[in-house]
């Protein structure tokens, strides 16, 4: 039965492993899958982004397209699996500025915030030079550049285009149109030592732009070969673009023709904007500032060297965030700030982002950074969802508390992204109005987006979940331990057996033998010895008593270290055999039972009881001449206990009870923590009692009890309930 | 004694498993710390990058990492003025697995810092361009552009085109960058020297374009009778520029122009440009990082000439060697051309 049990332990937890292998196994291979995600189409138009990492830029959702106002040379927003391999990425693509291009992202990884801060393919729209362009980066760009017009007109800002780049195997196209259903030119190059994978993303460099319809799909061979065959029914300037160009691998100085951002001439009469809170409330006045746009949602803020205002604008052209303006118009005085009224705004350049000023909340709270771009840092203790589609945060920042406001922007991203208490760095455009801050705090933080929240430090790790996860963590893996430390004891103590068994066969091979040979040439000696001769009869006959005796010993202790019956048959039967071996030939009857539930025995323990039984039946045979020998195994929750009894001689019970053999019952009790009694009544018999604890019956589910219930007797110095000890003599 | 038993059976239990713990601790740690011998590797942070001034330098690096069987990280902000951004990308590689550094600053004061951790935590440090106030040492050296003789050739050149006589503005002097004021120094204590008869006008500056265009304009105004005008960066280059396309002063206001942004002499105000020779800077950098970490004695500073630009000689191969911006590896220029 321990055999079985042992079998169905062993297969149990083969089972287990063998299943956990073929869950991460299966679960690898899925991740790994080229094509696991796609056909992709993106969410933009219900307002969902939350599959997009932006890496720079200012991303965000606006009428169902995403948007990035920023000038950063090299904004990223990037979505899908590193495993992707041939596919193709499609959108409609506006540029926002001049001076720049936007366009497709393909095989990307390795990505950070920089310039060319990837490795992987990109495809954009240029109004630099008026070219479509496909190239690589990889931490540094090459490229192949053609002219998007055949006849070199424009790449236009706030004009939608569709942009198409896929890559099958080494093949990459880039395909562009203008949309509605123009014109389409393309590029293709195969890349000899080409990236293999990666993800999709969107691009600018110092456009900004805007992205719509985002489509990936699995590519074929036949989708390169559609995307240029259009191509092939127009004239020769519109044909596909080869790579391998001599001429563009010669023409690697600096450009002839640079950049230079167009300008506008600007007003002299503009007034510093900290100057207009001054001006008289009763008699309105008109006036023209200039300075950087700061804001542009939900409302348009400027700030200059001196401080901010609010525009409500009335004519002009729209503006984006970093452009540098002037405005006119009728001036409303506030108590921090001014409002400038029917505004009319006149963009003189772009490309020069207003940094952030960072202050301490306090700082804020006094009203004097009104309508100015800030940067300031706090404890998020609440969030949720306001009106108008906006997120809502409060904040707390030592003595002082404030909100934050802005759009869904890239959907729930940033919502589920921010933990409460985690300590974040804000920028916004502070205002001290009450239709912002309810009256609640004392200014409110309008965010452009989501990456102007950055988070410091997440939340404190000791909280309730962590301390839970970190508990069952160490549980589980004293859990483990326990078990590998319990395997390796019991091969240890079977190590020990089998070096027993090979022992006693050794033994009996040579000495057993060895005494038979020597008897049998006492014998020899013996019958050849005249009988006149009475001493060396008396002598001879003394050595054959004493080879006899020795004989016997030497079985007995062969008998002794094979223990292979206590293995096959139980400690009790194996006793119940020992003690018929040792009385084989006589009168005397062996009795033996067991009492109560049966239960497995741990190895060392049942070896030693085994022992201690084998020495109290040796010493009954050697000593108390009985006619009855009585083995009793009882099984008890937490003990077991071994009685040896006999009905012979009994001795007289001394406090001393020495001899070799009652010492060594008694070493091997002590080692397995049992109790030893011997008692005896002269005339009447001996019993020999062995009380052993049991370990607990430990599970999975029944670690934690047995635990707590030592952990609290120990503390407490409760004792367990033991059984009686009807005798004095303890070993 | 039942319960001596259960506490010696718990006491065995937790003092073996967490025995077994300690040994599994262990062997982890010997697997992790086995490494597989692996190049140099160097990262170089220019103040940005993708501009005529900035991928020469690349160029240099990369050509010289790959002689010297090293490998480089390029990287760097978007912007000039992004200084947290650089220092953001320098702590960043300081905990990687990089054995140098090759740092352009956006700003001296800020990255001092940020160096002293990187070299504290073993790495070796060349500076290039303009120098930290951090003196050179065992893990620091620099590479920088000369900017003395930066100044004496823009001075010459003013010297030259307004033969002698006349008043010349220095705009753009930023206290961020050392070698800007350093270059702004000799400028002046070249024409003081030199030529006492020109008079000279500084204002300040900054990476801020429309607060260079507003500097150059009141400059302009203030000084009707300008004769040049010497612009220390790129964005005061372009401000000025700027100004005078939209102060109406019907003088040719000539401009001698360091670090620019494009070789574009289209304009009729610009006459002439001061490159740093950014791509040798890149390669004596690598080189030094290279021969530092093989424990090779090098110079601790190094100084590079800048070369003057002319409408004369800008389609020279000099000056097209010297604004390359080909870093491309060998086994990719097949396919794929420099960007423009």
């Amino acid at each position: 039965m321990r055999k079985l049990f042992e079998y169905r332990r062993l297969i149990f937890i083969a089972s287990l492993i063998c299943l956990m292998a073929a869950g991460i196994f299966g679960f690898y291979e899925y991740r790994q899958k080229p094509n696991r995600g796609l056909p992709y189409h993106d969410s933009f138009a219900i307002g969902k982004a939350e599959e997009w990492k932006a890496l720079g830029g200012t991303w965000e959702l606006l009428n169902g397209s995403m948007r990035n106002d920023s000038d950063e040379r090299g904004a990223k927003l990037l979505t899908g699996s590193a495993q992707w391999q041939n596919y193709s990425i499609e959108a409609d693509v506006m540029l926002l500025g001049e001076g720049g291009n936007a366009g497709l992202i393909l095989r990307s990884s390795d990505e950070e915030e920089g310039v060319d801060a990837y490795t992987g393919y990109y495809a954009g729209l240029r109004n630099l030079d008026n070219s479509l362009v496909l190239g690589r980066a990889g931490h540094g760009w090459m490229e192949v550049a053609k002219p998007f017009f055949a006849d070199h007109s424009q790449v236009l800002t706030s004009k939608w285009y569709h942009l198409k780049l896929m890559a099958y195997g080494c093949q990459l196209v880039a395909a562009a149109s203008i949309l509605p259903e123009g014109s389409r030119t393309s590029i293709t190059v195969n890349d000899v030592d080409c990236v293999q994978s990666g993800r999709a993303g969107l691009r600018s460099y110092a456009s900004g732009g805007v992205w719509r319809n985002v489509v990936i799909r699995q590519a074929t061979q036949l989708d390169g070969a559609e995307m240029l065959g259009q191509d092939q029914a127009q004239d020769e300037r519109s044909s596909p673009y080869q790579a391998a160009n001599t001429e563009s691998q010669s023409s690697f100085h600096a450009p002839q023709v640079g950049y230079l951002p167009q300008t506008r001439p600007s007003n002299p009469d503009t007034q510093p904007i900290s100057s207009l809170k001054l001006f008289p409330i009763t008699r309105p006045q008109s006036a023209t500032i200039r300075g950087i746009v700061v804001l542009t949602s939900p409302a348009l803020f400027v700030q200059d060297s001196t401080g901010g205002i609010l525009l409500k604008q009335s004519s002009g052209e729209p503006v984006r965030v970093g452009d540098e303006i002037e405005a006119t118009g009728m001036v409303r005085p506030g108590t921090f700030s001014a409002t400038l009224e029917h505004a009319s705004v006149r963009a003189l350049w772009g490309g020069t982002p207003m940094p952030a000023l960072a202050v301490t909340a306090s700082q804020a709270a006094t009203g004097a950074f009104d309508a100015t771009f800030i940067e300031v840092e706090g404890h998020l203790r609440h969030k949720e969802y306001g009106p108008d589609d906006n997120l809502i945060f409060d904040f707390d920042s030592g003595s002082q508390s404030f909100r934050a406001m802005m759009k869904r922007g890239r959907g729930d991203y940033l919502y589920n992204h921010l933990k409460l208490d985690s300590r974040l760095q804000i920028r916004g455009v502070a205002v001290v109005d009450s239709a912002y801050t309810q009256d609640l705090t004392p200014f409110t933080l309008l965010v452009r987006s989501t990456d102007d929240i950055v988070e410091l430090a997440g939340p404190p790790w000791y909280s309730a979940p962590h301390l839970v996860g970190m508990a069952i963590g160490f549980l589980l893996l004293a859990l483990l331990a326990n078990f590998v430390y319990h395997r390796v004891d019991h091969w240890r103590l079977r190590a020990i057996v089998e070096e027993r068994e090979h022992l006693a066969f050794e033994m009996h091979d040579t000495l057993a033998q060895g005494f038979a040979g020597i008897g049998f040439q006492l014998e020899a000696i013996r019958t050849g010895v005249p009988e006149e001769l009475l001493r060396m009869h008396q002598q001879i006959d003394l050595a054959s008593d004493l080879v006899r005796h020795s004989h016997a010993e030497a079985r007995r202790t062969v008998d002794m270290l094979r223990p292979r019956q206590l293995e096959s048959e139980g400690l009790l039967s194996a006793l119940a055999l020992c003690a018929r071996r040792l009385v084989a030939g006589g009168s005397v009857a062996v009795v033996s039972r067991s009492a109560g539930e049966v239960r497995p025995i741990p190895l060392r323990m049942s070896d030693n009881l085994y022992r201690i039984g084998q020495e109290a039946l040796a010493n009954a045979v050697r000593h108390a001449r009985p006619t009855t020998l009585s083995i009793i195994l009882e099984y008890k929750k937490n003990w077991v206990r071994l009685l040896v009894g006999d009905d012979g001689a009994g001795f007289v019970e001394r406090e001393e009870l020495g001899g070799f053999g009652v010492l060594g019952m008694r070493k091997r009790a002590t080692s397995i923590s049992a109790t030893l009694d011997i008692s005896s009544v002269l005339g009447k018999g001996t019993q020999v009692s062995v009380t052993a604890p049991l370990p607990p019956r430990l599970t999975f589910i029944s670690w934690p009890r047995h635990l707590f219930k030592f952990l609290r007797e120990h503390f407490s110095n409760a004792t367990a309930a033991d059984p009686p000890h009807p005798h004095p003599y303890r070993g | 004694m039942v319960n001596v038993n259960q506490r010696q059976f718990w006491v065995t239990r937790l003092r073996t498993s967490l025995r077994l713990l300690c040994f599994a601790d262990l062997a982890l740690l010997l697997v992790a710390g086995c490494q597989r011998h692996s190049p140099v590797a160097i990262a170089v942070i220019p103040r940005t990058c993708g501009t005529i001034m900035w991928e020469p330098e690349h160029s240099g690096a990369q050509a010289t990492a790959l002689k010297l069987g090293a490998r480089i990280y390029w990287n760097a902000p978007t912007r000039e003025d992004d200084v947290e951004g650089q220092i953001a990308l320098v702590e960043r590689v300081s905990s990687k697995n990089y054995q140098g550094i090759v740092l352009a600053p956006d700003q001296a004061r800020s990255l001092i810092t940020p160096i002293l951790r990187a070299m504290q935590r073993g790495l070796s440090i060349v500076v290039i361009g303009s120098p930290l106030p951090v003196p050179a040492g065992e893990r620091l050296s620099y590479v920088l552009n000369d900017e003395e003789a930066g100044g004496r050739i823009a001075g010459q050149r003013i010297a030259t085109i307004l033969h002698g006589t006349g008043s010349v503005a220095i705009l753009g002097i930023d206290s961020d960058i050392t070698g800007i004021m350093t270059r702004a120094r000799s400028v002046e204590q070249f024409l003081v020297t030199n030529y006492p008869r020109i008079r000279i006008i500084k204002r300040t500056g900054s990476f801020n374009v429309p607060h260079e265009q507003q500097v150059a304009e009141e400059t302009l105004k203030a000084n009707p009778d300008l004769d040049a005008v010497v612009t220390l960066t790129s964005t005061s280059t372009f401000g000025a520029l700027s100004a005078l396309g939209n102060v109406r002063s019907g003088r040719q206001i000539r401009i001698v122009a360091f670090d620019p942004d494009s070789l574009n002499f289209e304009n009729p105000h610009l006459d002439s440009e001061v490159l740093e020779d950014t791509q040798k800077m890149g390669v004596e950098a690598v080189r030094v990082v290279v021969a530092k970490i093989h424990g090779q004695k090098e110079p601790l500073i190094t100084q590079c000439e800048p070369l003057l630009v002319t409408r004369e000689n800008v389609h020279s191969a000099e000056v097209r060697q010297l604004t390359s911006m080909d870093w491309r590896p060998e086994h990719l220029r097949r396919t794929w051309g420099a960007a423009p």
